[in-house]
């Protein structure tokens, strides 16, 4: 569906009316978000300078990387600075992509994660942003906007990715969360619960290797 | 063959929870270790999934432009024609140039565009939200006024005071009294003079002290009417009744309740 819809309107130019429209335009229910193009195929056409490329990169993650950055760091503003510095990395050194090593966006996700904790470490805000991923599940349950999975993947598919994580432990989410959006190592992670750190690794571990199991096909 | 200890490894290091010396290490088996690959791939998949579950957020149309300027200026910096004869490069190059130039006003004037359209939405909104405050600002002042108001009736406090002597009955005031400025008026009509050698007095009682408090002398014309602004010679903090006594001339520190010729609450 979305192929069809770039290849009518393309994601480029957008009037700033269909700004607004365009999740919902691009109802995608594809494993691929770029269409039959592979993620090296899509890198390749950058590499050579393809804007439009590009573009249809931008225009498809950019909502789901803000959403990353903004949540790691806890400042829109701010976030979109980690954004930028995300995509002019995309344009100047998509060498740093591996294709062997997961989609173009999945790279995308680690790379925004990366910079936006980057930007926190050493800063005072990283024990609040702690603070309140014990309560991100509950308020990201309730929240009015739609998921960046309900966004890439349908309404569907990311319904059956929230059941996935509702269905880890408190426990395993908790680390998962502390590790991926908070910055912390699982050392770290082990001396702030108070747990050991064979206890920290074992329930990472676990509860990725249970999400896999459970998001298979939307993998 | 993948062991739980390098699963951990794998997941950890996808959620980018390693040491730096961890980190390293691993990436150095992943070069080697297709199944491994394999693995993190998958892993990394997950971990999408898991940052795609916060809300998703539009960026702002300013990003957009800022981005396609900056690739703007790259891809007219980095296209540079192979060298020819000058008889057939100058041509082209003047046919590139001035396509790239096009290419660039055409990518610059619709960023320009864009970035108008972002700072005109800006300013509409900016004026809306001004417009707002401004009303909020006028109903604000104006519940201010409104509780001043209530609040400076609810701090005065009105005393009719009737006569108390047979001989006057006619006599008769009235006291307000504000009590956050601890000061007040009185006005008499009817009141006949007091004699030569004495004056009247008004008295404030509040319940906090034993005796009335004094608050000055009250003249009054040969009509027996007058008007005078009084301050009480102690604070007062409840005016529960006002007096006024016929005292020697200049007042007396206690009241004489025999010579009362006016009160009221």
């Amino acid at each position: 569906m979305y192929e069809r819809a770039a290849m009518v309107s393309g994601p480029r130019w957008r009037p700033a009316g269909w700004r607004a429209l365009w999740p919902w335009r691009v109802a995608v229910n594809d494993k691929n978000p770029l269409g039959s193009r592979s993620d090296a195929d899509v890198i390749r056409r950058i590499r050579a300078g393809d804007r439009a490329a590009f573009l249809e990169v931008y225009d498809r993650y950019a909502p789901l990387l803000l959403s990353v950055a903004a949540r790691v760091l806890g400042d829109r503003r701010e976030a979109e600075d980690v954004l930028q510095d995300v995509f002019t990395q995309i344009w100047h050194k998509s060498s740093g992509y591996d294709a062997e090593l997961g989609s173009l966006s999945s790279w995308a996700v680690t790379l925004t994660r990366n910079k936006a904790i980057d930007r926190i470490r050493a800063s005072t805000r990283r024990r609040r942003l702690m603070e309140e991923i014990a309560i991100s599940a509950e308020t990201a349950a309730d929240a009015p906007m739609p998921s960046a999975n309900e966004l890439l993947h349908g309404r569907e598919r990311a319904q059956h990715i929230r059941a996935a994580l509702a269905d880890l432990s408190a426990d395993q989410r908790q680390v998962i969360e502390l590790a991926f959006f908070a910055g912390l190592s699982q050392s770290e992670i082990a001396a702030r619960l108070g747990q050991p750190l064979g206890t920290i690794k074992a329930r990472i571990r676990r509860g990725m290797l249970r999400l896999r199991e459970q998001l298979g096909d939307a993998l | 063959m993948i062991d739980e200890r390098t699963e951990e490894l794998a997941s950890a290091y996808v959620l980018g929870a390693l040491d730096p010396e961890e980190g390293r290490l691993f990436e150095r088996r992943l070069g080697e270790d297709s199944e491994l690959r394999q693995l993190v791939s998958e892993l990394r998949g997950v971990s999408e999934l898991v940052a795609g579950d916060s809300p998703a957020l539009e960026p702002s149309a300013a990003l957009r432009t800022r981005l396609l300027m900056d690739f703007g200026e790259r891809v007219t910096a980095s296209r540079t024609a192979p060298r020819r004869s000058h008889a057939t490069v100058v041509p082209w190059a003047l046919a590139a140039s001035f396509a790239g130039l096009c290419l660039l006003f055409g990518y610059q004037s619709h960023g320009l565009r864009e970035q108008l359209d972002v700072r005109q939405h800006r300013i509409d909104e900016l004026s809306q939200i001004g417009d707002t405050l401004r009303a909020e600002r006028a109903d604000l002042r104006q519940a201010v006024l409104s509780l001043q108001q209530s609040n400076r009736l609810a701090n005065m406090r009105i005393a009719v005071m009737s006569a108390q002597l047979k001989a006057d009955p006619k006599a008769v005031a009235v006291s307000v009294w504000d009590n956050e400025r601890q000061s007040g008026v009185v006005v008499v009509h009817h009141l006949k003079p007091p004699p030569t050698d004495k004056d009247y007095q008004l008295w404030i009682i509040d319940p906090r002290y034993p005796t009335p408090v004094d608050a000055g002398l009250l003249k009054v014309d040969s009509a027996g009417d007058g008007r005078v602004d009084f301050k009480a010679r102690r604070p007062i903090e409840n005016a529960n009744q006002f007096a006024v006594t016929e005292e020697i001339k200049g007042g007396a520190p206690v009241p004489t309740l025999k010579a009362m010729v006016l009160a009221g609450a």
